[in-house]
């Protein structure tokens, strides 16, 4: 290999090892870290008080804002087991094959929490008494979102992407 | 010289496996933080929040207690105590509520010591009496006789506060029923409000609250034609396909407790639903098996298949145990009469 196909197969190493470890935390951070700042910048709340309502709330029956945060990152584990079994076997000779597929996967994770992060902020803002039924949607939703967004990113990249010999 | 031959893909197959052990454990560690938090091992925690500065910690604490039921036994001295001597009303509400899933006798501690408070000169103890008998639910049916009076206090809030404690109760549901038709009347909104709300939401609709609740569907107060409305809609007490409804939820763990409340109030038409609820004696928990009892007693002559069920049933509950005794001298002297009403009918 080329130096220059070295440092470019390095890099999407780098993409793929961070990328899954993004797409797992990132996931199941996202819900807390919504719900700590609509309190915090929309409602006012100190951050101390925030901090420890919601932690007091994480295991709380009616509350359950851990399995609020699991039931948002189980797409995102499907995401992030998709980044290591798809682009993590991308032939390493054939940079444009792995690009494609990483341009798809980014593509896919970046709808994902678009749509997660307007879901729950959408939850936050307008509670009624079955916009917790959202939080049962919503992975369904996001394992829906997660082929449609990489076929657009897959297919923007062959737009795209130059095809330079390699 | 050996140098470390790249790999054909982007991440080697070591590095794939690693990486899915990563997730794995990852995954692991988050449902053992779930199993650890939750259930009978939280407990010890969670009594140590009960012990915080905090309100809303002593009170969210309270109600996790609750809902891990007769495991949280180590917490009942705590609890006891949150209900009796805090300072906030909401916090002694909750641990009532608490206790009704954790222990029965405990809980009827908490009713005795409010009793008195309900005739307190000072208006705030009878409002806070009446809130917290109220979140005991059912096993504060004792208390139902000296509700009825608060029903007609001169404070509308105690009233109210009375209101909701009844239909939170509903057993004995004919005295309940005929306060809450009172409220209906009652010279201030906010009772009649609460009045029309609890036959929307909580207590089953008789035909003589049909009556009642008719002509409110026209009250000049727009609310409360709405919530007289939504109980008009409900389903009747003796709907036979209603009752079929509650029977089904019966076998769901989570509408359980609120089936057979509903089964509670409705007296012989749950007789309906009598086989599941015989197998529900012998529930873990006692608040299940209390109200399995006081529905069966309510049944009189329709509980009848019951009797022998409950003349060998021995609970390890006292308070269990008081209302089968209760329901076996009701039903039997029903029985009794039965038959010599017949022989007095021509």
């Amino acid at each position: 290999m080329t130096g220059s196909l070295q440092d470019k197969s390095a890099r999407l190493r780098m993409l793929a090892r961070s990328g899954i470890w993004i797409s797992l935390f990132g996931g199941l951070l996202l819900p807390w870290s919504i719900m700590l700042a609509v309190e915090i910048l929309l409602r006012d709340v100190p951050l101390q008080r925030a901090w420890r309502s919601f932690t007091l709330h994480l295991f709380a029956p009616g509350y359950n804002l851990f399995l609020v945060g699991l039931l948002t990152a189980l797409p995102f584990v499907i995401l992030a087991a998709s980044i290591l079994f798809h682009l993590g076997t991308a032939p390493a000779h054939n940079i444009l094959i792995a690009h494609r597929r990483a341009f798809g996967l980014f593509s896919a994770a970046l709808l994902m929490v678009l749509i997660a992060g307007w879901i729950h902020i959408d939850v936050l803002i307008h509670p009624d008494a079955q916009g917790a039924l959202a939080y049962f949607y919503l992975p369904i939703l996001l394992l829906m979102v997660l082929p449609l967004g990489y076929g657009l990113g897959r297919g923007l990249a062959k737009l795209f992407l130059p095809r330079v010999p390699l | 010289m050996t140098a470390a031959s790249p790999s054909q893909n982007i991440l080697s197959s070591r590095e794939i496996r690693l990486h899915l052990l990563g997730l794995v454990l990852v995954l692991g560690f988050l449902g053992l933080w779930y199993w650890l938090s939750t259930g009978a091992r939280a407990v010890p925690t969670l009594i140590e929040l009960l012990k915080d500065d905090d309100p809303s910690t002593r009170i969210v604490a309270a109600e996790q207690l609750g809902h891990i039921g007769p495991a949280a036994r180590s917490a009942v001295s705590h609890l006891v105590s949150q209900a009796t001597q805090d300072g906030s009303q909401h916090a002694n509400s909750t641990a009532a509520a608490a206790l009704k899933s954790i222990d029965l006798t405990a809980a009827r501690g908490v009713m005795t010591y409010f009793l008195p408070h309900l005739h307190d000169p000072d208006v705030q103890q009878r409002r806070t009496a009446c809130a917290v008998i109220g979140s005991l639910g059912p096993v504060a049916k004792p208390a139902v006789p000296a509700l009825l009076v608060a029903a007609r206090d001169a404070d509308a809030l105690v009233r109210r506060n009375s209101l909701i404690a009844l239909s939170a109760i509903g057993i004995p549901s004919q005295p309940i029923g005929a306060a809450l038709l009172d409220g209906l009347r009652d010279s201030s909104s906010l009772v009649r409000q609460t009045a029309v709300a609890q036959w929307a939401f909580t207590v089953p609709l008789s035909q003589e609250a049909v009556a009642v609740l008719t002509p409110t569907l026209n009250d000049p107060d727009k609310s409360i034609a709405t919530l007289a409305r939504t109980a008009l809609d409900k389903p009747r007490a003796a709907d036979a396909a209603h009752i079929g409804s509650l029977g089904i939820m019966l076998a769901h763990a989570s509408a359980r407790d609120y089936a057979l409340h509903q089964l509670a109030q409705l007296g012989p038409a749950a007789g309906e639903a009598l086989s599941p609820i015989v197998s529900l004696l012998e529930d873990e928990h006692p608040l299940i098996r209390y109200l399995a009892v006081e529905t069966i007693g309510g049944m009189g002559a329709a509980g009848q298949p019951a009797l022998p069920v409950l003349r060998r049933h021995r609970d390890s509950d006292p308070v269990v145990q008081a209302a089968v005794t209760e329901a076996l001298r009701a039903m039997e002297s029903a029985a009794a009469a039965a038959p010599s009403s017949k022989e007095a009918s021509p």
